[in-house]
């Protein structure tokens, strides 16, 4: 028998020992695999559509398993090229990063900070640039910010920071109060939404025409639940629309605390930095 | 008493143990001593300076960002430096042992070869468990200071705010915990270790047939670059192919014989801030100790009767 074995090529034993290793351990690897990409622990490889876009190097770095190694070489890119103001270049680089590591939701709150705020108000702020181009960049920044936060949350779909991400976009930059007010409110079924997010569906809901009874109803709802929802602005903005509903007079709130002069309640001044420059 | 010396013609009466842990030990030891004389352990300089360099870096981000980026940034380079250690370490051994002419005189003694590969193997992961061990210090001081700063920063500044709640402090303290030095990132080195330890054997194994280091070392970086794209390139060159029958069956080909890297980056999640599921971290050791076996009886296979 051993004279056999000794008798047969080395290198086929080999080849035989190496296939029949492979087949038993492929479907075990294959199921392992799965498992770790359920629990977040391996990230699943990039959409065909995204490899397109990469760079050989971010190419090469998938290949060689090299990801959160490059991803975190790019965040520093990102972070170059908002310094410069360069903000096409930065959602390349976003592109890649959040292809390279889409779990990692804080990639997609930067890059919707970075295009839907940062972008935006530069634009606002750049008089090099003639008002209508200005406008049109404008509305691309904050478009492309809302499409990374739709891509983010089809991979984390319970992640409350981009939803608060995108929320502002929509809300200090867009003044579109409908898609505010239902980002806010898709906040509230997660766990750790604070606590504003239910009081923020209701003010936005109440600046859309035609949302005004639906949105009293909501305050008035929220007012109800005790001491606790007295807040300023929210009875401030159920007395607005209490006028503007024409409520009767003994279904409005009796609540005249600290709002009695009927005035939105004012911010604290903002910080005056050196040269006279206000942050809004 | 006078005792008369054996006679080297007398015939060998003592029966040499087929296998023995002491002189395996023997040889991982004196690997070790000959990886440590090669200056190894220098690039641990480099991890060093790019954490020195990565704790001088201060980006437009919030503190939990910040840490994120860090801790990222030092464990992917704690990994490169792993896998890249083990297989030039691991090439250059056997084939210095044969130019050195070590090997003749070990193999001379009563010494079995496949503990002589177990040693050399041993030897080296003992290098990359120490020199993971010394980055992790490194990372872990570097990270822990960067937090305790970021924390006392934050609690000063949101204490002296009236706006913020004790619940807005407890907040955010725990995000900045959450991306700081925590426990399970030792589970991450873990991850490191086992990825360089099947690197390792792969290595060994094409070191006992190669014709020099050069070669062990390129065919062993390409095992690990397909090993890590397996599953990227099988649904890439279905799609390009439109599911093609040949394309299908190299793929399986491949798989088949190169073993699959991209489970051993489940480290990545652990340093993301997932939670680790200790079970699957337990299969992905056991799966690391299969591989070893079977490329070290692999090895043996083809270093038994090689004539030196």
């Amino acid at each position: 028998m051993v004279s056999f074995f000794r008798k047969i090529p080395r290198t086929i034993i080999v080849l035989i020992v190496l296939v029949a290793f492979g087949l038993v351990r492929t479907p075990f690897e294959n199921r392992l695999g799965e498992q770790l990409i359920e629990a977040k622990l391996v990230v699943p490889p990039p959409g065909m559509t995204v490899l397109d876009q990469m760079g050989q190097s971010a190419l090469m770095a998938t290949l060689g398993g090299l990801r959160p190694l490059v991803a975190g070489f790019l965040s520093l890119q990102g972070y170059e090229n908002f310094s410069e103001k360069n903000w096409d270049e930065l959602r390349q680089t976003y592109l890649i990063i959040t292809a390279l590591e889409p779990l990692e939701e804080s990639h997609w709150v930067n890059a919707i900070w970075h295009l839907g705020i940062n972008a935006t108000a530069n634009m606002e702020l750049d008089t090099k640039l003639p008002g209508f181009e200005r406008k049109r960049r404008f509305h691309n920044y904050a478009q492309q910010a809302i499409e990374f936060a739709e891509k983010g949350l089809e991979q984390v779909p319970d992640s409350v920071p981009i939803r608060k991400q995108l929320a502002e976009v929509y809300r200090e930059k867009l003044k579109d109060w409908e898609n505010a007010a239902r980002v806010y409110k898709e906040m509230i079924e997660f766990d750790d939404a604070p606590q504003y997010a239910e009081r923020f569906h209701g003010y936005f809901l109440a600046k859309v025409p035609g949302k005004e009874q639906e949105a009293y109803n909501y305050l008035k709802g929220l007012y109800d639940e005790g001491e606790h929802q007295h807040l300023p602005t929210l009875i401030f903005e159920i007395r607005r629309l209490e006028e503007e509903l024409k409520i009767p007079y003994p279904g409005r709130i009796p609540d005249d605390g600290p709002d009695a002069n009927f005035s939105r309640p004012q911010k604290p001044s903002p910080p005056v930095l050196p040269g006279g420059i206000v942050i809004p | 008493m006078n005792q008369t010396p054996p006679s080297v013609f007398e015939p060998a009466t003592k029966t040499v143990s087929p296998f023995s842990l002491r002189r395996v030990m023997v040889i991982a030891s004196s690997s070790v001593t000959q990886l440590v004389r090669m200056k190894t352990f220098y690039f641990l300089l480099a991890f060093a300076a790019i954490i020195v360099v990565l704790m001088s870096l201060n980006p437009p981000t919030t503190p939990a960002g910040v840490l994120s980026t860090i801790k990222r940034i030092s464990f992917g380079t704690m990994d490169v430096f792993a896998w890249l250690f083990a297989i030039v370490s691991t090439a250059l051994l056997i084939p210095k042992d044969i130019e050195d002419r070590t090997l003749y005189t070990i193999l001379s003694k009563p010494v079995r070869r496949i503990e002589y590969l177990i040693g050399k193997l041993l030897g080296v992961l003992w290098v990359i468990a120490i020199s993971l061990l010394v980055m992790y210090a490194v990372c872990a001081l570097a990270l822990w200071s960067r937090e305790t700063l970021y924390i006392a920063e934050e609690l000063e500044a949101m204490n002296a705010d009236a706006r913020y709640s004790a619940e807005n402090v407890g907040a955010q303290i725990a995000l900045i915990e959450q991306q700081g030095l925590r426990p399970e990132l030792g589970i991450a080195v873990l991850g490191s270790f086992l990825k360089a330890a099947v690197v390792a054997s792969v290595t060994i194994f094409l070191s006992t047939f190669a014709s020099s280091s050069l070669f062990s070392i390129i065919i062993s970086v390409l095992v690990f670059i397909i090993g890590h794209a397996h599953t990227m390139a099988t649904s890439f060159w279905l799609y390009q192919t439109d599911n093609s029958l040949f394309v299908q069956l190299l793929l399986k080909v491949v798989k088949i014989f190169i073993p699959n890297f991209q489970l051993y980056s489940f480290s990545h999640g652990i340093i993301q801030g997932e939670a680790v599921a200790y079970s699957l971290v337990w299969q992905m050791t056991g799966l690391t100790g299969v591989y070893l076996v079977v490329f070290l009886f692999l090895s043996l296979l083809v270093f038994i009767d090689k004539e030196f």
